[in-house]
């Protein structure tokens, strides 16, 4: 164990999975000289070499198209888009060509396509965006979200593992903004749902930089207990931890760094309606960014994104209700 | 379910509690008929109980909507009797009132309306709680916003109302008139006279000794809530456990012939109120979940009350709860089930102060939900150590071993 | 690095390469001439309903995919566009199966999943293509970097047409391929007609020129000679394996049947086709076969036959099961590729 921020845990975790397998390789834009637009493989082209830490050309289609090349050869490229929204520009061979070809064919497709996603730091419409259910609505793509400097590495190396097709959401605000223990060496965490905190009175589900916005939110909230659940996984949902948590709670506050209309949190409130109906004590309430792009000036930004403010009203006026 | 004179909608006149003790009343006569006006505090119905006759005045003026239970007819504290469609503002020939400004779509009389109402909109938890336990939603009481009847509120309702078997039935019998005062006498019913036969057969047989033991019921408590369920399933689960590592007391004892099962078959013991008492069998429940187990037991109690019991549902037991914790009893001595070996009897749960260990080990009190376990058992086949150490098995689970 | 662009076309040229065995030059006949019959037996399929869908062929351009494929090694791989069936028949892909395939069978390479030619039998070395034209550049590209930075002689090759050039992955393989020096071979197939765009509405400058500034060698072969395309395939893969980097074929050929079945391609001047039709791919190598001495009417009875077999087997085969609709969206383990058991010479050991 030692405590690193969750950066250092991507490293950690990708520097680990190189190490031990010849087969995983990282490409992307200013990931060699320069150690990538955050610093993730800072230092990996000494230990690994220009093969293994690839600088690519200025073109994403081009990054994921040729990972996917690369993983039906047999290897198992970990992709880094520089910023998540630039993804956009991938999309095709994400969706088209990687996600589909295990269904079409048989053929699996071993990539980790990572995003630093999300906003809070005046990135503005381009660099701010959560594309995540982008990705949840095709078909043959993982999609997983760590919030902690543990799962960040724990998934990461999972996702490498993977025979398919990982798009790993990584948030830029929690970068350096999160420190916590991590298990050195090996370290592989399952694609399903944590309990971050115990609760029976609301549940708060939650994936990302918003598990920190719920437990912040609900630490002291007139003495209630309110289960935080960190989804880790989007794809696959962990629909049997979901469906305990409000069976426990009947009360439930979903939360999105995400555009709302057709978010995670969209799929987990349909699951609810449709799955733990006789469960509910409340309606499912929601809270999300609503559909505007993320705009730059900080008070503009700080008026869409979910803070701590919202969810705890929310969750108080749902323990209300 | 109080109501302001001033109020507009529907009111409901409801069965009040006459008397702390009371829990149940009876119409004697009504004072008003549908259509009718009243004005508040205007008497609406006579209703009678063990302890008082009284009149009951209307909480609103209005005019009466609707009549819900007939005169003679027996209903719980807290249920409505009558609904009257409130409005001071309206004269009977529906027009304003002088001096009354007139109501208008949209204002906040129609609000008031949605509000005095949202005590009935029940949320599918609630309903499948209130379902599962046979639970009278009018009985219980909402602390939720408008009065909305919450999770809370009727787990609550589930664990002092209703919650353990063996209590009153959630099925309410017509209620037979009572002789006027004469003393009750006459001869024992048949199924209180086999009664009597087996525990007199028992205590002539075995060896009856009993050991009791204290456990703190905090985690049953919580799991409990969480689960939906009464304690009971609870303390069974636990009770099976302990009967695996203990299987000399899930034993029959037949004259010489002690036979050890491997698998449990739990009797409850089922109040049938004045009829008596019946043991219907859990069969096969070391195979079942805590949540299991509370289905089975409702589901057995449920046709018990009914009298839909088969003969082999009431057979084969290899250990027997009773739980008539409900009426505050502290200790008991059951009597074993023959020809079982021991009988668990499960008291009242009651918050008392406790030593603990604080934080840094010193010793503390706190106020802990305590419950006594009562085992009977049979010194024929086994001596008191056992049936401390299986108390303890029993303990040590329901405490926060493995559940 | 020397540079050649706009190698002419010549039409007339007849002199044997000297790679070319006896027997390889039968089988590029015969390869042709199964790709043309299980063509045709589909397009019967089709109009018989039993081809759901809609369906694409290759009817003339057979040359572009049985040469190209004739010259690659078995542990090469392929990324094939849907109007090269031949490529897949000579890494093996028996004419069942496609016929299967192309009925939405059980049988076929997707079990189902996908029609047409829209498959890749990964056994046998090839990726199926997407409708995407060209994602599958980008694909071949990250298949060459794979054998690079694993320092093996191995060789990526794959095809697309002239619509796509006009896409950004275009660019971005061709740059990427460049920039690395890739072991890729890009064959350009030049049809002329993009459903019913003509080339001129396509590019201004002919897209081998393109190559050049890419970094590596463009040519341009004449795309309905068999031998041609082989050959000009042959000097691509030794370039690639030799760590030489990537060569743009462009083969110029002409689609003779419409987009699709559903189209008549009316747009497409008559003159156009008669002209084309005089150089009809088969007829060239069925003219050089027979001046071996081969008895071409014997082999072309001997692949009608193999078709009829396989077009009965494939009838006969059940169609997928709709339980089985939503198995296997996700791997649950890596599937390697395999490099098929194909009967092709294996000249490129």
């Amino acid at each position: 164990m030692s405590t690193l921020t969750y950066l250092q845990a991507i490293s950690d975790g990708l520097r680990t999975e190189m190490r031990d397998d010849d087969r995983v390789f990282v490409m992307g834009q200013d990931v060699g000289a320069f150690g990538g637009a955050f610093k993730v493989t800072d230092g990996f082209l000494d230990e690994f070499g220009a093969d293994r830490v690839m600088d690519t050309p200025l073109a994403e289609s081009g990054i994921v198209g040729t990972a996917v090349g690369a993983a039906v050869a047999g290897l198992r490229p970990v992709c880094e888009m520089q910023f998540a929204d630039f993804v956009a520009c991938g999309f095709d061979q994400l969706v088209n060509v990687a996600g589909k070809m295990h269904y079409r064919q048989g053929l699996s497709v071993n990539i980790t396509v990572r995003l630093p996603s999300g906003g809070g730091f005046s990135g503005g419409p381009f660099h701010s965006q959560n594309p995540e259910a982008w990705f949840m609505h095709a078909p043959g793509l993982k999609v997983v979200a760590p919030s902690t400097p543990e799962d960040a590495k724990g998934l990461l190396t999972t996702a490498i593992r993977d025979p398919n097709p990982v798009v790993f959401c990584e948030h830029k605000n929690l970068y350096r903004r999160v420190k916590g223990e991590v298990p050195a060496g090996e370290h592989a965490t399952p694609f399903t749902a944590r309990v971050a905190r115990e609760g029976d009175d609301l549940v708060v589900i939650a994936y990302g930089a918003m598990v920190h916005t719920a437990l912040e939110a609900t630490e002291d909230l007139d003495g209630a207990r309110v289960m935080v659940l960190d989804l880790r996984s989007l794809v696959p949902l962990d629909e049997e931890a979901i469906l305990a948590a409000v069976h426990r709670c009947s009360k439930v506050v979903v939360v999105d760094e995400a555009n709302q209309t057709c978010a995670a949190g969209a799929q987990v409130a349909a699951l609810i309606a449709q799955r733990a109906f006789e469960d509910l004590d409340g309606p499912v309430v929601r809270v999300a960014t609503p559909d505007v792009p993320i705009p730059f000036s900080p008070p503009l930004e700080q008026a869409v994104l979910p803070d701590v403010e919202r969810v705890r009203e929310a969750c108080r006026e749902l323990l209300a209700y | 379910m109080s109501s302001s004179r001033t109020e507009t909608g529907v009111v409901d006149v409801v069965m009040p509690q006459l008397g702390v003790s009371v829990v149940e009343g009876t119409v004697v006569e009504w004072r008003k008929a549908v259509g009718d006006r009243v004005e508040a505090d205007e008497i609406v119905v006579e209703v009678s109980t063990d302890k008082i006759d009284t009149e009951i005045p209307a909480p609103a003026a209005g005019v009466v909507s609707e009549l819900l239970v007939g005169a003679g007819e027996t209903v719980a504290v807290g249920m409505p009797l009558a609904r009257i469609e409130a409005g001071d503002a309206l004269t009977d020939d529906g027009v304003p009132a002088e001096g009354q400004p007139p109501a208008s779509g949209g204002d906040d009389a129609g609000a008031e309306a949605t509000g005095n109402g949202a005590g009935r909109r029940l949320s599918p938890v609630v309903q499948r709680i209130a379902a599962d336990h046979a639970i009278d939603l009018s009985e219980v009481e909402g602390t939720g916003r408008d009065g909305r009847i919450r999770k809370q509120d009727v787990l609550a309702h589930v664990e002092t109302a209703q919650a353990p078997l063996h209590t009153e039935s959630p099925f309410r019998p017509e209620s037979v008139p009572k002789p006027e005062s004469a003393p009750v006498g006459g001869t024992l019913s048949r199924m209180r006279r086999t009664i009597g036969e087996h525990m007199k057969r028992s205590l002539e047989t075995a060896a009856t000794c009993t050991t009791w033991i204290e456990v703190d019921m905090s985690r049953v408590e919580r799991e409990r809530a969480a689960l939906g369920l009464t304690a009971l399933p609870l303390v069974a689960r636990a009770t099976i456990d302990a009967l695996r590592e203990h299987p000399q007391l899930n034993a029959w004892l037949e004259d010489e012939r002690h036979t050890v099962h491997d698998d449990v078959h739990l009797g409850i013991a089922v109040s049938l109120d004045e009829d008596g008492l019946i043991v219907p069998v859990v069969r096969d429940a070391h195979d079942l979940s805590p949540e299991g187990l509370g289905r089975r037991i409702r589901d057995l109690a449920r046709r018990a009350r009914a009298g839909e019991l088969t003969a082999d549902e009431v057979r084969g037991a290899t250990f027997t709860l009773t739980n008539p914790g409900q009426y505050g009893a502290l200790m008991a001595t059951p009597v074993i089930s023959q020809p079982q070996v021991a009988i668990l009897d499960i008291e009242a749960i009651i918050k008392r102060p406790v030593v603990v260990a604080g934080p840094d080990g010193e010793d503390a009190i706190a106020i802990r939900p305590m419950c006594v376990l009562g085992l009977s058992w049979d010194h024929r086949a086994l001596d008191g150590v056992l049936a401390a150490r299986f108390l303890s098995a029993v303990r040590r689970r329901l405490e926060g071993g493995p559940s | 690095m020397s540079v050649t662009t706009s190698v002419p076309v010549d039409h007339r040229r007849d002199e044997p390469p000297e790679h070319l065995t006896r027997a390889d030059r039968v089988g590029l006949l015969r390869h042709m001439l199964l790709m043309r019959a299980v063509e045709e037996r589909a397009m019967t399929l089709y109009r018989q309903g039993k081809v759901p869908g809609s369906f694409y062929d290759g009817h003339g351009q057979e040359a572009v995919s049985v040469g190209p494929a004739w010259a690659m090694a078995a542990a090469d791989r392929l990324c094939v566009l849907h109007r090269d069936l031949g490529a897949h028949l000579v890494r093996g892909v028996q004419p069942a199966t496609i016929l299967a395939q192309y009925m939405g069978r059980a049988a076929g390479v997707t079990r189902g999943r996908d029609g047409n030619v829209h498959f890749g039998d990964h056994r046998t070395g090839c990726v199926g293509m997407v409708s995407m034209l060209p994602d599958m550049m980008l694909v071949a590209t990250g298949l060459a970097m794979a054998f690079k930075l694993r320092g093996q002689q191995r060789c990526a090759l794959t095809w697309f047409g002239d619509g796509s050039t006009s896409r950004g992955d275009f660019h971005e393989a061709l740059n990427w391929a460049g920039v690395q020096r890739l072991p890729v071979v890009f064959v350009l197939e030049n049809n002329q007609w993009a459903y019913s765009t003509p080339t001129r509405l396509q590019f201004a400058v002919d897209p081998v020129e393109r190559a050049a500034v890419y970094g590596f060698p463009g040519v341009v072969v004449d795309g309905n000679d068999v031998e041609a395309m082989f050959e000009a395939m042959r000097i691509a893969r030794r370039r690639a394996v030799a760590g030489e980097g990537p060569t743009l074929i462009e083969a110029m050929t002409m689609r003779m049947h419409g987009h699709a079945a559903h189209d008549d391609q009316r747009y497409v001047p008559a003159d156009q086709l008669a002209a084309w039709r005089e150089r009809d791919p088969i007829d060239r190598q069925a003219a050089r076969v027979a001046a071996l001495g081969v008895d071409v009417d014997t082999l072309r009875a001997e692949v009608t036959a193999q078709v009829d077999e396989a077009a009965r087997e494939a009838l006969a085969s059940p169609m997928p099961d709709p339980a089985d609709a939503t198995d296997g969206v996700f791997a649950t383990e890596e599937v390697a590729m395999g490099d098929g058991a194909a009967p092709w010479s294996g000249w490129s050991r």
